[in-house]
Order: structure tokens, then C-alpha cells, then sequence
């Protein structure tokens, strides 16, 4: 301003240049704002807006069915709807009301759903949560679509349910499906699992998860933000899964399995397992493992009380027992002693042992028979399963001069044979069984062999213990004359349109070091048990060979859960059944059936109840189906 | 209210004023220019935003909606220019009162939109009266405060400025207008500190205010209050109080630098972005024209600001530098507000950012402010201030 002017008094230049200076600092926090968001952080955002306006849908694909050998279907889907919610589309004011609305119409407890939406909400509020613990039926999910608008962050997708056909028949080899854990999903995610994801959980449906599980789909949409949708973009098809094709053969799987059940019911015993195979590949052609459950139950949502009970039932139903559960072998497990003794030399087929008294003597401890047999060669030793005469074999004896193969020769070729490791069977859970030897005593027990460990392992006793299946596969060896093969479940795995994916080929785990003629002399002795009269069979009408076995160990009083006496006397029976009434290496089948808690039967005319159990099934299998018939003998 | 300003040097005298083209010469072109270019853009974001969002009407009506009021605008702003501002001054008790019975009018009889009574329909148009009431309260406070402009810094003057603007900061509160009432109390700090109260009293009354938060806090609506605290964690809620803040800066961030373009944006069409057209409409701007699109925002702003601060110091009297250094205060903090709540810097409080946002009263009431700014600027004393 000139001199002179006239005072502007309400005029502040200072102030004026003050407020200036804020409006222009504020402009520049505002400026260097939108740089942070739209340069530095622009990327970023960008990406959010597409997420925001495209959605990927996942297009569910059906599991694969599962179906035994000859194409009977033993699982299937059934078609229903899930229903959950996506937590950030639900207002957390009308989360409780909404949830326990939907929870009541799809019959979950409310409590628990509310959790899971919390607990969804915490994790990832972006994603569903399951409401619906089973598939809902159509009136449901369109009684929910209906009013949507009331049901805010609702989604129904489809949805199958797993129905196992046969239930408790095949819940051991089949297992079942589950809710895909948050822990699991860290890993699996990867592989496209979704948080709403089922998975197999035990059984077949674990072991060929990758085959049943198929691949998702993909829809991508763009929505706005009511997340109704505007219009699809792109759409890729699910694949289904394959389809499962087991070696498992219904017929053969349900004879063996109504005789078990039937033995259960008649008090003969109070569990059973049960598994034939195919010597010449592998191939299981049914396994048994009973007292079971209802896989069903798993998918339709079990209860925590049926779960409890389940669990703590003490004839473990939950175990698939044919290779879960360990068991001494008894006397089957001559077998063993005997092809070691031959295979190291220190028999022959002629070695004869006077078996003059019922029991030996050695470092003060007398060790019985269960007759006085008298002198026995090899086969009518392994034919009357003589305990004094494997004893013998194994470790010498006061009653010959026979030298002890000796405990270390024993656990070679019982390894050799597949004891004590897994068979590699395609199911989860499998023992490995034990089969001991001096090292492995000092080292489990601090104790040195004794003289004593010897003879009961020679007859099936003491620390040895094996799976059903490792017993059967030992016998599927010495019956296809000296190969072991990985037993398996799995024959093929088909597309939909019944193309094969893949088709499993025999695996041979080892070829035994063993001589033919040796195994053969095994052979004939199995074949001289059942017609020497010690496995009776009347009116035999198959050339069936076997060894009986019969094991002491646990409780033998009380009541188990199923109010059965506890008996504490198990009998085995392993067979197989040559083509003709030879000792040719031929058989293409072969079998195992094992009773738990049987009745007392020591003698030879005493109930095995195994054996019968295995006649019959030869008989009915092989004779009841002309095509069998010419199948499996000439 | 008494007329006591007479000791001001030439006496503006309505009476007086004799309006001649001579006077054209001293328009403010700045702010002329600043004003229609402002204008000009708001109407192109009036179309990119249109025709994004069909679902909310047809485009064409909101454009042509927009192209009428600013030609209204314009016509508004001449007329008033063209009438000696000292009028506004002579008339400020009735436009006190004026504005004072349409604020309870509008709570009588107003319309119900997104829960505030905001609205009087006069002529088939909706009137949304708080947004003239501010810039009738800067006339109001501006006589005031010209007429004690010796004495400003006294308690009693600034004391008796918070009565005048009690009872309308109070019905415009009960509207309830939250973001308004407080372009009351920015105007009421600005045209404070420029007319001379003293930066103490200023400041008491702002440590008065802090000191009273809790009790204000109290009298808050509860979603008033979470909409207020939002800003500051706004993935805390994102579903509730947060979703408009962060769908406003994932469409400002996805605009990165140069915007996806015109009608090109995506999250107010799918209706991500509520109020895109108000008071989110920065964000809507900001995504389609990007970081270019929003630094020109500024620039124009800025220009019109600073054309806004030099008719306050060029002005003929204190009524006319107290009248602009209101509007002054009135644009620079819708602007900030407005624009940093978009951005997550403020609490959001639904203040319309001038110009840009659409709707008729907002527009018109910045034409009123601004036609009496350029009667400011035409009736400055050109030759005391050219050499």
C-alpha cells in the first residue's frame, strides 16, 4: 500500500498470509495423500476393485463312485444343496438372528453354527462358512432362496452327499469323507481345496483322494455389491472324479461276511476278520473286518455321542483289523519255521522227530505238545502242527538230534516272507507286525534270547505278531510258489465315460530265496492238514490246502462292550485253493479268517471255527457261480 | 441487530451505489474463470458418473439437471454481482431471521432423505435450505463482525458472534446435519481470525470444545459416532461403518494415475461406492481422471481460493473483506473435509464438495456466495489500489 492511503485497519495482511499457508499445506497433506494412494499404493487398489467387481465362483465336481470288481456300485452321490454363509456379507447385527434362523431350518445346533461364523468371521470374512453339517434337500434350499433378502451373506451351492451302499460291509476298506480341516487347508489350498472342501478321511476315500476328488470349476462372474450377479464372464466345466474300480469282489466279500456276522451272533466268537486274495497278483478279493460302523454316519454328521460310543467300544470298530490290529499267529506261523529250517538246511522233507512224550524239557521248563504224536517227517509235522516237532526244527531238542535253525534264520525269512513291515497295501493305518529276533529282544527288553523265546516263536507264540493280511499274503507266496506281491484294493481308476485312467498292475514286492521244492513241501503239508482230518472238512467238494492256528493272549474272562464273554482264545485259519488236487503253484485264491475271542479249541477234532467258516466260502464262491468255477480251478 | 459501523471510511451506502457497466472491468477474472471451469467439470463428472451408474436413473436427466442449475448458477451469480453487496448488509437481521424460520421450517416440513430432514420443495425443485443457510450466516456474522471491526478482538464481540450462531448451528445439528453444522464452526473460526478476534480466544474456545468432547460425544447418534471413529480403522467394521471408507479408497487407489477414464469405473456402478454423487463423489472423480483428474481439482480450487483471499484484502469495507474471508472459509474447508474423508484422513461427516458434487442447492448457494464476491470485487476502490 502507498503512503498516504487511507488506514485499512480490518485488513490483517499477516493473517491473511496465514491462512494462506494453512490451506496450502493442507492441499499438500491431501496431494501427497492421493500419491500414496493412487501411484505408490495404485497397484494395489486396482486389484482390490477387480476383486471387488469379479467373483470366482467355484462349479463343484462330483466325486468319484467306488465300485468292486464287477461294476456293482458300493458308493454313489446323492444330489443335494450346502448352505453357508460368507461372514462379510452378513451384518454383525443380525448375524445371531440370521445364523440361528438358518441353523433351525437346516437342523445344526445354534450354538455351533454361531461359532463356526465367529470363528469364519476372524479367519478369512470373506469366505463361507458351512451352515448345513449334511446336504439340505431341495425344499430347503429354495425355501432359503426364496427369501434371500432375509438371509443376508446366505449361499447355497450344490452339494452330494456320499452314500456307502453296503455301510458297516466295507466302512473298514472304504472309509469316508469329512469336512476338510483349517490346518489341513494351509497345505492343501495349493491344490485347490476349498475351505467347504470334503476330503477322504480314512480308507479308500483317503488313499485315492486325488483320483474321487475331481477338479473344480471355475465361474467368474462380476457382481455388485449385494453380490447378485451382473453377467458371467467365463466359465470353465468341473471334472469329476474318477471312478474307483476295486478288486474287491461283492459276492466273495458278502459270503464271507454273513459267515462272520452269523458267528458273531451265535456266540462262536466276538470278532472276526476275514481276506482273500488273488496269490498269483495281489489282488484282494474281499476283506472282512467285523464287529464295524456306518460310514454313513461320518457324512450325514455324527454325533458326539455316537463318535464316544464308537470309540470307546473295545472291539475297536473303527479299525480296519485285517491290517490295523496285531495278533500272534499261532500255529500258522509253522510255516515260517518250517521253510526256514529247510531253506537254511537244517531239514529235510524227511527229518523225523519221535514226538514220544507231551512235553520236552529244556533249562527247567517243560514245553508241551498238544499230543503225543509220535515219529513225524516234515509234512506230518506241519499236517498235525506238532509243537515239539517245530520246536526241534527251531531249536533242537532232547528227543533228536536235530539241529535248531535258531531264532536269527526264523526272523530272516520271516521278513523274507513279509513279517514284521508293511505290506504296502493301498489303505491307510497298516501295522508293521513284529518279528523278533535276539537284537531286537535286547534292545525292546534288556533281556537276552532265551531257549524258551525260541520255542514259542517257532509255534506262533510269544513276541511274534502280525496282521491278517501279512499272514495271508506270507501263505499267498508259499502258494504261487514264491513270489510276494503287493496286495492291493485298487484294480483301475475309469473317467466318466469309462475310458481307463489308470489300471493297477501286479507289484511284486520280492521274490523269496527259497527253493520250489521247499515250498512245495509246504504246499503238500497244507494240503495233508485238511485231508489228514486235522482241519476237518466233511463232504468236502474243493481240494482246499490250509494251516490252522490257534493263539492265547489278552483277557480270557469278563464281558466285552458288546456283553460277549471274553474268552481270550483266537483261531486262524489260512488257506488257499490249487486248481486241481495238487500241490502245483497255481491257486488263484486264497484266504485268511481269523476269530477273536473263540471258544477253547486245542485238540483236533475241537471247533476251529475258522475252518468251516472257510469251506463254506470256498464252496459256495467257487462252486455257486459256473464262471468262478472255471475261472479259479480246472 | 444495530447498524454501528459507520465509522468505516467511505460508508457503503446501498443507496449509493450506482451499478454501471463501468464496473465490469473489475470483475475478478480469476475468479470468473476458476468459477466456470469448476463448473465445466463438475458437469463432466456429473456424466462419467452417470452413465456409470445407469441403475440410479437415467444419465441424460442428471446432466441435464446439472447443465440447468449451472446455468441458474450463473445467472444467479450475475445478478447478484450486479446489485451493490452492501445490501446484504443492510438487509442481514431480516436474512438472520430469514434463515433462521427456513431452518425450522425445514424440521417442520421437510423431506425424510437418508435420515436427515434436509429438504423443502419449492416449485417441484428440493431445496435443501442448510446449504443456503451458510452462506446467509456469512452475510450475518460478516455485518456483525464489520460493524464491531475495531473491536473484534473483544470477548463480548466474539461472544455475542457464538449467540447469532447458536440457533442455526442448532437447527441444522437437529436435522440432523452433523457435516454442515460443522462448515458452521469452520466458517465461524475463519472469518474470526481474519476479522481480528484474538488467536487466545480462539484458541480457548477450540481447548473449550476439546475439553467438552465427551459431552458432545453423549449427544452423538450412535451411528454418527461410528461413523466418526471409522476413519481411524476402518477394516475394524468393514462390513458396517468401514465399507464406505474402504470402497472410497479402493476406487481412489484403483484410479492410480491417470483414472480408468471417463464412465470407465467400477465401484459406484456396482454400487460399491454409496453416495458416489455426493458426498463420495471425489472418490468417484478420482477414479476415473486418476491422480491428473484430482491434482486439476486443486489447481482450480486453489486459484479460486486465492482469487477468494485477494478480494477479501482488496475489498472496498469490512463487511465485503469479512464476506469473502467467510466464503473463503466456507470452500476451503468443504474442500478439505470433503476430500480427506474420502481419502480416510478425516472422519466422514457428508460434507458436499462444491461444484463437483451434484445438487442443485449446493451449487446455487456457492453461485450466491460467489456473485457477491465479484459485487466485492466491482465495487473495490480500483484507483486507491492502482498506481
Amino acid at each position: 500500500m502507498r503512503s498516504g492511503e487511507q488506514p485499512r485497519p480490518f485488513v490483517r495482511p499477516y493473517r491473511f498470509v496465514a491462512v494462506g499457508l494453512v490451506v496450502a499445506f493442507l492441499l499438500s497433506v491431501l496431494t501427497a495423500r492421493l500419491w500414496d494412494l493412487q501411484i505408490v499404493q495404485g497397484q494395489h487398489y486396482r486389484g482390490l476393485a477387480e476383486d471387488n467387481r469379479l467373483l470366482r465362483l467355484p462349479v463343484a465336481a462330483d466325486r468319484g463312485i467306488i465300485l468292486d470288481r464287477n461294476g456293482k456300485v458300493l458308493v454313489r452321490n446323492i444330489p443335494g444343496f450346502a448352505v453357508s454363509i460368507v461372514p462379510i456379507d452378513l451384518p454383525k447385527a443380525r448375524e445371531a438372528d440370521v445364523v440361528l434362523r438358518i441353523a433351525q431350518l437346516v437342523g445344526r445346533d445354534g450354538a455351533e453354527a454361531l461359532k463356526a461364523v465367529a470363528d469364519q468371521r476372524a479367519r478369512n470374512p470373506y469366505e463361507p462358512t458351512k451352515i448345513s453339517t449334511k446336504p439340505v434337500s431341495r425344499d430347503v434350499a429354495l425355501l432359503l432362496t426364496e427369501r434371500a433378502e432375509l438371509y443376508p451373506g446366505l449361499r447355497i451351492d450344490a452339494e452330494s452327499i456320499r452314500e456307502y451302499v453296503e455301510g458297516p460291509l466295507y466302512s473298514p476298506i472304504i472309509g469316508y469323507t469329512g469336512p476338510v480341516t483349517e490346518d489341513e487347508l494351509t497345505q492343501l489350498r495349493d491344490q485347490g481345496y476349498l475351505p467347504t472342501d470334503q476330503i477322504g478321511r480314512t480308507g479308500l476315500e483317503w488313499e485315492y483322494e486325488r483320483y474321487l476328488r475331481g477338479t473344480y470349476g471355475w465361474r467368474e462372474i462380476e457382481r455388485d455389491a449385494s453380490q447378485r450377479e451382473i453377467k458371467t464372464l467365463a466359465e470353465t466345466p468341473s471334472q469329476p472324479g474318477g471312478n474307483v474300480i476295486l478288486t474287491i469282489d461283492d459276492r466273495l466279500q458278502n459270503l464271507l461276511a454273513n459267515e462272520l456276522n452269523a458267528g458273531i451272533q451265535a456266540d462262536a466268537f466276538t470278532q472276526a476278520v476275514a481276506v482273500a486274495m488273488n496269490p498269483q497278483n495281489g489282488e484282494i478279493l474281499a476283506m472282512v473286518s467285523t464287529p464295524s460302523y456306518d460310514n454313513n454316519m461320518f457324512v450325514r454328521g455324527i454325533t458326539q455321542s455316537e463318535l464316544d460310543a464308537l470309540n470307546k467300544d473295545d472291539r475297536h470298530p473303527l479299525v480296519n483289523k485285517a491290517v490295523g490290529e496285531i495278533y500272534p499267529p499261532g500255529s500258522t506261523f509253522k510255516m515260517v519255521t518250517g521253510l526256514s529250517a529247510l531253506t537254511a538246511g537244517t531239514a529235510t522233507r524227511n527229518t523225523v522227530v519221535n514226538v514220544s512224550s507231551l512235553s520236552i524239557n529244556v533249562s527247567g521248563t517243560s514245553f508241551f505238545d498238544w499230543r503225543v504224536h509220535g515219529p513225524l517227517n516234515f509234512v506230518d509235522g506241519y499236517a498235525h502242527s506238532s509243537d515239539i516237532y517245530f520246536y526241534t526244527l527251531a531249536g533242537g531238542s532232547p528227543l533228536s538230534s536235530v539241529q535248531g535253525v535258531g531264532p536269527e534264520a526264523i526272523a530272516k525269512y520271516g521278513r523274507m516272507l513279509g513279517f514284521g513291515a508293511p505290506t504296502g497295501v493301498d489303505l491307510p493305518g497298516e501295522a508293521s507286525g513284529i518279528m523278533p529276533d535276539p537284537a531286537w529282544k535286547l534292545q525292546t527288553f534288556g533281556e537276552p534270547w532265551s531257549i524258551g523265546n525260541t520255542y514259542h516263536e517257532a509255534i506262533g507264540q510269544g513276541y511274534v505278531a502280525v496282521t491278517p493280511l501279512q499272514l495271508l499274503n506270507a501263505y499267498a507266496a508259499v502258494a504261487n510258489g514264491g513270489t510276494l506281491y503287493v496286495p492291493h484294493l485298487l484294480k483301475a481308476v475309469d473317467d466318466t465315460r469309462g475310458n481307463a485312467i489308470l489300471t493297477r498292475q501286479p507289484e511284486v514286492l520280492r521274490k523269496l530265496a527259497m527253493s520250489p521244492d521247499d515250498l512245495r513241501t509246504i504246499r503238500e503239508g497244507a494240503r495233508k492238514v485238511v485231508t489228514s482230518n486235522h482241519a476237518p472238512m466233511p463232504n468236502a467238494k474243493l481240494w482246499i490246502a490250509g494251516k490252522t492256528g490257534t493263539a492265547e493272549f489278552g483277557l480270557s474272562s469278563g464281558k466285552d462292550s458288546a456283553g460277549r464273554n471274553k474268552l481270550g482264545f483266537h483261531n486262524w485259519f489260512v488257506s488257499f485253493l490249487p486248481q486241481q488236487d495238487n500241490t502245483d503253484p497255481t491257486a488263484k485264491i486264497a484266504m485268511v479268517v481269523f476269530t477273536f475271542d473263540s471258544s477253547r479249541s486245542l485238540c483236533d477234532s475241537c471247533l476251529n471255527p475258522a475252518i468251516a467258516i472257510s469251506q463254506r466260502v470256498y464252496e459256495s464262491y467257487v462252486l455257486g457261480d459256473p464262471a468262478k468255477k472255471a475261472e479259479l480251478i480246472k | 441487530m444495530s447498524v454501528a459501523g459507520l465509522t468505516v471510511p467511505r460508508a457503503a451506502s446501498p443507496l449509493h451505489d450506482r451499478p454501471t457497466f463501468r464496473r465490469l472491468d473489475l470483475v475478478d477474472p480469476y475468479l470468473l474463470i476458476a468459477t466456470l471451469l469448476l463448473m465445466a467439470y463438475g458437469l463432466v463428472i456429473t456424466y462419467s458418473t452417470s452413465f456409470e451408474d445407469v441403475a440410479a436413473g437415467d444419465p441424460i436427466q442428471f446432466i441435464l439437471r446439472g447443465a440447468i442449475f449451472t446455468a441458474l448458477g450463473i445467472v444467479t451469480m450475475a445478478v447478484i454481482a450486479y446489485f451493490d453487496y452492501a445490501w446484504f448488509g443492510t438487509l442481514a437481521p431480516l436474512l438472520y431471521l430469514l434463515t433462521l424460520g427456513l431452518l425450522v421450517l425445514v424440521l417442520v416440513i421437510g423431506h425424510n432423505i437418508l435420515g436427515g430432514q434436509r429438504w423443502i420443495t419449492i416449485a417441484g425443485q428440493k431445496f435443501q435450505v442448510s446449504e443456503f443457510a451458510k452462506v446467509l450466516m456469512i452475510v450475518v456474522l460478516a455485518k456483525y463482525f464489520a460493524d464491531r471491526h475495531d473491536r473484534v478482538g473483544s470477548p463480548l464481540v466474539l461472544g455475542g458472534a457464538l449467540l447469532l450462531l447458536g440457533p442455526a448451528f442448532a437447527l441444522v445439528y437437529r436435522q440432523p446435519d452433523l457435516g454442515t453444522s460443522l462448515v458452521f464452526v469452520g466458517i465461524f473460526f475463519g472469518m474470526a481470525y481474519l476479522a481480528g478476534a484474538r488467536p487466545w480466544q480462539l484458541a480457548s474456545l477450540v481447548a473449550a470444545g476439546l475439553a467438552a468432547f465427551p459431552l458432545i460425544w453423549g449427544l452423538l447418534q450412535a451411528y454418527q459416532r461410528s461413523r466418526l471413529t471409522a476413519f481411524l480403522d476402518p477394516y475394524a467394521d468393514p462390513q458396517g461403518a468401514g465399507w464406505n471408507i474402504i470402497q472410497s479408497l479402493i476406487a481412489i487407489g484403483s484410479g492410480q494415475a491417470t483414472g480408468k477414464g471417463l464412465t470407465a469405473g467400477t465401484q459406484s456402478p456396482l454400487g460399491y461406492l454409496p453416495i458416489a454423487e455426493s458426498d463420495f463423489v471425489f472418490a468417484g472423480l478420482a477414479e476415473d481422471l486418476g491422480f491428473l483428474g484430482a491434482v486439476i481439482l486443486f489447481a482450480l480450487y486453489a486459484v479460486l481460493l486465492v482469487a477468494t483471499l485477494r478480494i477479501a484484502f482488496r475489498a472496498r469495507d469490512p463487511f465485503g473483506t469479512f464476506v469473502a474471508a467467510g466464503v473463503f472459509s466456507m470452500l476451503a474447508f468443504q474442500l478439505v473435509v470433503n476430500v480427506g474423508m474420502a481419502m480416510s484422513l478425516m472422519p466422514v461427516t457428508g460434507i458436499p464438495l462444491p461444484f463437483i458434487s451434484h445438487g442443485g442447492s449446493s451449487l446455487l448457494s456457492v453461485c450466491m456466495a460467489l456473485g457477491i464476491l465479484q459485487s466485492i470485487s466491482m465495487r473495490r476502490d480500483a484507483s486507491r489500489l492502482r498506481s
